[in-house]
């Protein structure tokens, strides 16, 4: 292009751009956006738990008292509701010592549980037993007193001696037969046992405290996947392609939550600005695509709509140059609606949690090395949201042929969002009936971050060459046949 | 010799099977104010549409100032400034905005240029108001200026009276008119109503179901009929006809008559001899719309 050309096609977009922020309707939607940026914050700050036991709250008690009340034990028909009851406020009694998070309640939730129901069940049944449930009250006693001097390595030995127990039964078993089928079988089971060795063992070694802190939800989910990549193991060469795919999750799930317990950072936080900044096309991308959509689905057909194309078509520039100057203005609105939104993420997410959490890394398991990768946060951002882009481009484009073509702001807005949140499930029945020939469509060549890190693609056969070629095609569909429908389009009343 | 601005030939625009021109002709010449004048559905603003490019040529051909409005659009199209229908403009953008959009789009507009448009079209005291606080008239207005920032040398009105009230009406036409003088442009006009253009179109163009059925100077439309002719008041004008084979009989009490000043005695004195009462005898000057009845017999706008 001439230089006299770009000179003149800038000024085509300076409009363009005076037009869009002069509108009140931007300024709208980056306020309504703002709102929804801090409330988010707010929502992770606040409301955000990790699935701590507040479940069991004061007033729900209240009613479950008011309720058992209304109940006779001796009754055959509220024995059993009556039992469960009253287990159920017993364990709260006594979760009430111990603050919120702290590692007793795990212990109670789980293992007294168990004992107060049985305690209860021999109290209240027809036929009482006392002195069984004086047994068991002992036992309960015993294991409250541990909880009360806060030795949590009690609970920890018997969890490594429980998985030597069964270990050496599961052998015992496993010498005593001759089947094959048997024998294969038990040695799944011990090795599976042995990963709950190897975990007690790691906490004991680790002096990691029960409780409801990241430490123990790495451990948990360490032990979880590893006894998933066990059981697909086995049979690893003859595993679906969806099989395949959960095995090579649980395997970077694995890695990753060994990275935590090995290194005590919480890479997984979701809760403060890494986290959110992190997960940014999740939280955001909505907001960016529905900022976009609407500039580009009103940028030509308003101009139809009130009557100012006229003025536009006969000032001194062809028509391509026109449709190109408002075109190439969606993608400079592209850039500020990711701007807009990551600057406010940035300043709302610092000032509600605090920019020290961007300092730790992201951490992503790579499938070509075999090793986990260590990604700066702004890198990762950066990356992610390239990876996300040709969505935006492809559906900003989709609305832009539709302002242009149809010449009407609410097809050209509706269609491509409705698009964009019907794309899920398309994707879902493309992956779920493995349907081949959906393989050609967008919605399953779009996203470029099932590539990242050498992860397996949605579907069986999907490449990133293919997936560009693809998404580019639609891209040089919609576009070319935009230009011409706009270059032919006659001009009629307004 | 007088330059053509803008030259049609034989235009022609069809959509499907349906004709909506048929072979309209004009040229326009540097310094003309052409009225083109045709009811409702006429074709008006198609062809002027065609003239800007809004919209393909089936047959046919435009050129302004030499330059083909398909094959050298740009060119062709920086002479012309134009409002198409309804002055459209930017509603949520101050006049002032408006201005400063367009004149980004042409090279060699400066402010002192938009400052000299406002004050020719008036609009010094409303400019930074928002568009959508303004009259119709102002928007015509300051359509007007959007026109005309870049000088061009032709300058394409589609029914720009439309929606004024008669103050309105007679503030445009000077202000064309000072435009034809101060900024040397010719205009093209166009209206359903021939009245409004009397006093200010050189040339008038009447269109008709997509065809031009008349195209002529006003000055030699005038020069061709009499310029004037006498009204009559009369108690009675049953017995004119018989009298004055020539008359138009206006209603019962008036009649128009094309003579001469020396036979109007003569006349009189036949219609007192037939006891007709005469109260008044006004020369009156011939509208353009009358020249035109008379030179086209009848009315051929309805």
């Amino acid at each position: 292009m001439k230089k006299q050309e770009v000179i003149s096609l800038n000024s085509l977009i300076k409009n363009e751009l005076i037009k869009i922020f002069k509108k009140k309707g931007i300024y709208i939607t980056l306020f309504i956006v703002l709102a929804f940026v801090i409330l988010t914050n707010c929502i992770y700050k606040y409301f955000y738990n990790t699935g701590s036991y507040s479940f069991y709250n004061e007033n729900y008690i209240e009613n479950l008292k008011k309720e058992l009340s209304t109940l006779d034990p001796s009754k055959p028909s509220d024995t059993s509701m009556y039992i469960d009851l009253k287990t159920e406020i017993d364990i709260f009694e006594l979760m009430k010592k111990y603050d919120k998070n702290a590692w007793q309640r795990d212990i109670i939730s789980s293992k007294v549980a168990n004992y107060l129901k049985e305690k209860n069940t021999y109290l209240y049944i027809k036929d009482k037993d006392e002195i069984k449930s004086n047994e068991i009250d002992n036992k309960i006693k015993e294991i409250l007193l541990k909880l009360e001097k806060d030795d949590w390595k009690y609970f920890a030995q018997e969890e490594l001696k429980r998985a030597e127990d069964n270990i050496k039964e599961l052998q015992k078993q496993k010498e005593e037969t001759i089947d094959k089928q048997q024998i294969q079988s038990l040695q799944a089971s011990i090795e599976i046992a042995q990963i709950d060795l190897v975990i007690a063992q790691y906490r004991i070694n680790q002096d990691i405290k029960y409780g409801n802190d990241y430490m123990n939800r790495a451990l948990s989910r360490y032990q979880e996947e590893s006894k998933n990549i066990q059981q697909l193991e086995n049979n690893k060469d003859n595993l679906k392609f969806e099989e395949k795919k959960q095995y090579n999750d649980s395997i970077a799930q694995k890695e990753i939550n060994k990275y935590i317990l090995d290194n005590k950072v919480d890479v997984n936080k979701t809760d403060d600005l890494r986290g959110i900044l992190s997960s940014f096309f999740n939280e955001y991308g909505l907001f960016i695509i529905v900022m976009v959509i609407m500039i580009a689905g009103t940028i030509v057909s308003e101009e139809f709509n009130k009557g100012t194309i006229k003025l536009l078509l006969i000032k001194p520039y062809s028509r391509n140059k026109i449709l190109l100057s408002k075109f190439i203005t969606v993608f400079i609105m592209i850039a500020f609606s990711l701007i807009a939104i990551l600057g406010m993420e940035l300043i709302v997410g610092g000032i509600i949690f605090g920019f020290e959490s961007l300092s730790i890394p992201i951490i992503e398991y790579n499938f070509n090395t075999n090793t986990l990768d260590t990604i700066n946060v702004f890198v990762y951002l950066f990356t992610s949201v390239v990876e996300k882009l040709p969505i935006i481009i492809l559906l900003a484009t989709l609305s832009f042929a539709f302002s242009t073509i149809f010449t009407n702001s609410a097809v050209a807005i509706a269609l491509p969002l409705l698009g964009y949140m019907g794309s899920d499930i398309i994707n879902l029945l493309a992956t779920k009936f493995n349907v081949q020939f959906l393989k050609f469509f967008v919605t399953l060549n779009w996203d470029f971050s099932q590539y990242a890190y050498g992860q397996l693609p949605l579907m069986e056969g999907l490449t990133i060459q293919f997936s560009s070629i693809i998404c580019f095609i639609y891209f040089l569909v919609m576009i070319v046949t935009t230009f011409i429908i706009f270059k032919k389009k006659n001009i009629k009343n307004i | 010799m007088e330059s053509s601005i803008l030259k049609c030939e034989n235009l022609c625009k069809s959509f499907g099977k349906k004709t909506i021109l048929n072979n309209v002709s004009l040229e326009i010449n540097s310094k003309d104010i052409l009225g083109f004048i045709g009811p409702n559905g006429a074709g008006k603003t198609t062809t002027i549409k065609l003239i800007l490019g809004l919209q393909n040529i089936t047959r046919g051909k435009v050129e302004i100032n030499g330059f083909d409005i398909e094959k050298q659009f740009t060119k062709a199209i920086e002479q012309v400034g134009a409002i198409v229908e309804n002055p459209d403009l930017y509603m949520y953008l101050s006049g002032y905005e408006n201005l400063k959009l367009i004149s980004n789009l042409y090279k060699g507009i400066d402010e002192k240029r938009i400052q000299e448009v406002i004050k020719l079209v008036k609009l010094e005291n409303r400019i930074k108001d928002k568009v959508s606080k303004y009259s119709l008239g102002m928007r015509q207005r300051l359509g007007i200026a959007q026109a005309i920032l870049h000088k061009p040398a032709l300058l394409i009105l589609d029914e720009p009276t439309n929606g004024l009230d008669p103050e309105g009406i007679r503030e445009m036409r000077e202000l064309l008119l000072d435009l034809s003088e101060k900024e040397n442009m010719a205009i093209l006009i166009s209206s359903h109503n021939l009245a409004e253009l009397d006093n200010l179109c050189n040339k008038i163009c009447i269109i008709k179901n997509g065809e031009i059925i008349e195209t002529s100077n006003i000055v030699d439309i005038k020069q061709e009929s009499n310029t004037s002719y006498n009204k009559f008041e009369v108690n009675d004008t049953t017995k004119i006809k018989e009298i004055l084979p020539n008359s138009i009989i206006i209603n019962k009490n008036e009649f128009k008559l094309d003579i001469q000043k020396e036979q109007i005695p003569n006349i009189v004195k036949k219609m007192v001899e037939e006891d007709i009462l005469i109260y008044e005898i006004k020369r009156e000057e011939k509208s353009l719309e009358d020249a035109f009845f008379e030179k086209t017999g009848g009315n051929i706008i309805e």
